[in-house]
């Protein structure tokens, strides 16, 4: 390998061209072919149980996320300009190529079921926009008159009146997103306020705005990292160098995914944050080396020098680079497509970097000449004194490290699991205000689909016991469930046309409790209202029937406790031959955070055997492997315990970030012992090997940490809390790992004697 | 449904039978088809049982038998229903009463034997669909022929007969259907196929008369089917027994009659 390496020294002007070459032909294919995925619904594994239900039960009652708009009129709704300012939007969104004409629904298309002494009437709540207070008047009395309508499209407070817009999968694009929210604002008069909300709109501004915001934060992230760089190596060339493999190896892993097809999903921005970290260490070890050989060899020329760098070094930047590849190459376990991509792609990209460094690191110095270092005394000096000093006060180390792991162990104990994406908005975004607006005037923004399935046994949702228990259940979830707010329906169709029929008088707003004359309700219903309506809640043969649940929060915690409360129906389902699923986007939300995480976390125990079992074979020892694994191990469980205590959720962002915990820590330790090992054999004792070692490798682990650490604390900074969270982990991951191993990882090589068994020397 | 007497049905057969001789010689414009089709002679009086099929596009079905008694009294055409299957709602009845008077809409009424009432219905639409099938009122009959421009696009045999190929786009640019193509067999001016086109110009439902019978010289649909090319729904109607000799009574079509049930 060496060979290789040092034959390439001859040719550098050549080894610099070709690898432009290849970077050119990358950055063109990213250029013309990269895509960013903003439909979520392509990163679930469509095989899953869950989802394969929740797709069919979409597909039988034609279940699809909606955007809200609510039109806001602090004097009231029922005037003029706000009814005609409700249908044309209406009229307008019905117009869109990507809604069809019968998903939007607002009191413009709604229909209006009153019961009169003589019979039924059946009619829009207004067609022509009506100008007169008296024909005003009406609409107020029949809406409030109306449980179908009144809470649900106006509010109670009868300032607020919703345009409910449903969605095919698929159409949302940064070009519609910006259409529908053009619209909403030319809409807006100076007394009427649209506000747009709904899952696609959280959704969508969250794909556009995570990628948006890396892009604004990235370059301040690399100025920083540059910086800092340039005060560790002090040299022009040198940082440039190590910015510029870790530029390429960026440029190589975007390039790879465009050419195979693969687009970019939200969990890809991750992948330059992961480049970075590593890419950046690669360089400064060799640079560290580099500087120490020339300060003892001051007269070497630099083929001399170089040479010596890639015999030293090539090997462990090599062993790192491969840990670092397998731990993210664990991650091609998980059932997540775009985690899968994520862990090949930023493997290739850490061999990328691990590569280059070694070539155009290597050829630069060839080119443009060795970096001049002043000989200083007084350094290693100072690792000495350190060393001395940790491996005096062992016990500080291990005493530190157990206090610390029995503390984030307690700290785990609060990680709590999120699969909100509203939570990832600042708490007064634009967003999240709105969000909640609607979530006071209206049962709930986010919609929870519960199937009830006879399995196939005709007519049991026309069963009044049947249809009894269904509106028990919705009432005990719209009172035991905070989050709550309104649920809908069969029961409400029957309970609306009972009343209707018996001259709206409110005792009647019960469920029929004859099978004829719910059969009878629902045929009277497809005569005179919309059809499409009852296919949304029930299907053909009534064997299948659909309850959707508004809720006031999309997060996990909501979710799962109205599920809880269905389940605790359960068994008097089961007892009718009747059994609970779920259904809808909120639901596979949830059924994917638990997937990913529960993937995170095998990946991640994955590729902590896997590095112990690699770097045991690669030290030839097993106990090598184990201790090397203690930094890593350390740092993960610093990362979920510290989770816990800030009250950071775990998430498909956070959990992934344990990856870099154990793709930097293991850096850090494979360095360390591979020098020490090499410091072994010339030194006569431990004491010296570690100090040698930490002279040398400590010293640039040291630049390693301050650099990312420093790079990374500028994403604090950033204004998407998501971003925040990521800053803050990797720096304490870092940092972590950095601190464990040069202590705990210090103090268990000494102590465990490795490679001065048969010195049998004394200190 | 059409209202005519009796001699103008006799007087437009004979029309008919002469024109249809003239028409290879003389071609008639889209409007003059068109005319032809909507003013095709009906029985006065017709009884028949309908089986109405309604498959939605994951191949459920849900099929209602439907005793029908249609009477043409001038002015207005009654038409009564009784549910026949399925059981749950056996007996329950529909009544419909259509002017002729444009300016005047349906007077509707349901009996729901499990309640024991008989309500009014008033609802507004002809855009409606009639009990959650693919047929709307409109197009069960009550389009007139002003409220749309008619042209000849050409002529097509199908299943072996003759027919002409009608356009007629919709004067009132907020109809539900932006136009409509109908294939008109030649020698008896009924429809054959239908096609509908949605506001947007695209193609929304699909027409086909699969069945039709001559009764005493008047043409009457047997099997049709309504396809709904967009959401993938369609709708079968079979009528059997038809029987256009009888003479209804008055006072069948009354609410009285429709609690009694069949």
């Amino acid at each position: 390998m060496e060979k290789g390496l040092l034959k390439l020294l001859k040719t550098p002007w050549i080894v610099l061209a070709v690898c432009f070459a290849i970077t050119l032909v990358f950055f063109l294919q990213m250029k013309e072919k990269s895509r960013l995925e903003t439909d979520l619904d392509k990163y679930m594994p469509q095989e899953h149980p869950a989802f394969v239900y929740s797709t069919m039960a979409e597909e039988w009652f034609g279940i699809k996320d909606g955007i809200i708009f609510a039109l806001e009129n602090e004097n009231g709704i029922y005037n003029t300009e706000t009814l005609d300012t409700l249908k044309q939007l209406t009229k307008r969104l019905q117009k869109l190529q990507q809604i069809n004409k019968s998903d939007v629904n607002s009191l413009y298309t709604a229909d209006n079921i009153i019961g009169t002494e003589e019979g039924l009437d059946v009619k829009a709540f207004f067609k022509r926009v009506p100008k007169t207070p008296e024909a005003l008047n009406q609409i107020q009395q029949n809406v409030r008159t109306n449980e179908m309508i009144y809470g649900r499209l106006v509010s109670e407070s009868e300032t607020v009146t919703l345009i409910v817009a449903e969605l095919e999968d698929g159409v949302f694009s940064q070009e519609f997103y910006d259409e529908i929210l053009a619209l909403a604002a030319s809409c807006q008069t100076e007394n009427i306020k649209i506000h747009v909300v709904g899952r696609p709109i959280v959704e969508g501004t969250l794909a556009l705005l995570a990628p948006a915001d890396m892009k604004k934060m990235i370059p301040i992230v690399l100025l920083v990292i540059i910086f800092v760089l340039f005060l560790a190596l002090r040299n022009v060339k040198n940082t440039l160098l190590v910015m510029l493999v870790v530029l390429i190896s960026t440029i190589w892993a975007f390039g790879l995914m465009a050419i195979i097809g693969i687009p970019i999903y939200a969990v890809s921005t991750m992948l330059p944050v992961m480049l970075i970290a590593t890419g950046v260490a690669y360089g400064v070890h060799l640079y560290s080396h580099l500087e120490g050989y020339i300060r003892h060899n001051p007269d070497a020329t630099k083929l001399e020098a170089v040479s010596d760098m890639l015999k030293v070094m090539s090997t462990p930047v090599i062993i790192t680079a491969v840990t670092t590849a397998v731990g993210f190459g664990s991650l091609l376990t998980s059932q997540v497509y775009p985690v899968k991509y994520f862990g090949l792609f930023t493997g290739f990209g850490v061999l990328s970097a691990m590569t280059l460094s070694l070539i155009l690191i290597p050829a630069g110095i060839m080119a443009f000449g060795l970096p001049k270092f002043k000989p200083a005394e007084g350094r290693s000096q100072l690792a000495n004194t350190i060393t001395a000093a940790i491996l005096k006060y062992k016990l500080a180390s291990i005493i530190g490290t157990a206090v610390v792991i029995v503390l984030m162990i307690l700290g785990t104990q609060k990680l709590w699991i999120s699969s909100s994406f509203l939570s990832k908005f600042e708490k007064d975004s634009d967003i999240v205000l709105t969000d909640k607006f609607i979530n006071s005037h209206f049962g709930g923004t986010t919609a929870l689909n519960l199937i009830l399935d006879a399995d196939g046994k005709l007519n049991t949702f026309k069963q009044p016991e049947v249809l009894r228990l269904i509106d028990d259940m919705q009432a005990a979830l719209e009172s035991k469930v905070p989050e709550v707010g309104t649920s809908f329906a069969l029961t409400n169709f029957l309970k609306r046309m009972n009343k209707v029929m018996h001259e709206d008088r409110d005792e009647f707003d019960i469920i029929p409790d004859n099978q004829n004359l719910v059969a009878q309700y629902l045929l009277l219903y497809e005569m005179s209202g919309d059809p499409k309506n009852l296919v949304k809640a029930v299907n053909y043969d009534y064997s299948r029937l659909n309850v959707t649940i508004q809720l006031k929060s999309d997060g996990s915690k909501a979710i799962n406790s109205a599920i809880d409360i269905a389940h605790t129906y359960e068994q008097e389902f089961k007892d009718l031959g009747i059994s609970i699923n779920f259904a809808g986007s909120g639901y596979k939300g949830l059924v994917f955070s638990d997937l990913i995480l529960e993937g995170q976390i095998w990946s991640l125990i994955l590729s902590i055997i896997i590095v112990i079992i690699l770097l045991a074979i690669m030290f030839k020892n097993m106990i090598v492997g184990l201790i090397s694994a203690v930094p890593i191990l350390v740092t993960a469980l610093i990362g979920f315990g510290v989770m816990g205590f800030l009250n950071i959720p775990l998430n498909a962002t956070t959990a992934l970030l344990s990856s870099i915990a154990v793709g930097i820590g293991i850096d850090y330790a494979v360095h360390f012992i591979y020098q020490y090992r090499r410091y072994a054999i010339t030194s006569s004792n431990r004491l010296e090997a570690a100090q040698k070692t930490m002279a040398h490798t400590g010293r640039a682990i040291s630049f390693n940490a301050i650099v990312v650490i420093l790079g990374f604390l500028v994403l604090i900074f950033s204004v998407f809390p998501p971003n925040r969270e990521l800053g803050a982990i990797v720096s304490l991951n870092m940092f972590t790992s950095f601190v464990g191993t040069l202590t705990i990882m210090l103090v268990l090589m000494y102590k465990s004697n490795i490679y001065f068994k048969n010195k049998n020397t004394k200190e | 449904m059409k209202k005519i007497t009796t001699s103008l049905v006799t007087l437009g057969l004979i029309f008919g039978l002469m024109s249809n001789t003239e028409l290879s010689a003389q071609t008639l414009d889209g409007r003059q088809i068109i005319e032809k089709l909507y003013n095709r002679p009906t029985p006065l009086n017709q009884t028949s049982t309908l089986t109405m099929t309604l498959i939605n596009k994951s191949g459920e079905t849900r099929v209602r038998t439907i005793k029908q008694n249609t009477k043409d009294f001038g002015e207005v055409e009654k038409n009564i229903m009784f549910f026949i299957t399925p059981a749950d709602v056996k007996n329950t009845s529909f009544m419909n009463w259509t002017y002729s008077d444009d300016t005047k809409s349906d007077d509707q009424w349901i009996y729901l034997p499990a309640l024991k009432k008989t309500k009014r219905i008033s609802s507004e639409s002809k855009s409606d669909y009639f009990m959650g099938s693919d047929f709307t009122y409109d197009d069960l009959g009550d389009r007139k022929i002003e409220d749309d421009t008619h042209k000849l696009l050409g002529k097509e045999t199908v299943d072996g007969k003759e027919c002409y190929i009608v356009e007629s786009v919709s004067k009132d640019l907020d109809y539900m259907y932006s136009k409509t193509v109908t294939w008109v067999v030649k020698d008896h001016f009924i429809e054959l196929k239908k096609e509908f086109y949605d506001e947007d110009g695209e193609k929304l439902k699909v027409q086909q008369i699969k069945e039709y019978g001559d009764f005493d010289g008047i043409y009457i649909k047997i099997l049709e089917e309504m396809v709904n090319v967009q959401d993938n729904h369609r709708t079968s109607l079979f009528f059997e027994n038809i029987n256009t000799s009888v003479n209804l009574p008055n006072d069948l079509f009354t609410e009285r009659m429709m609690m009694r049930g069949i």
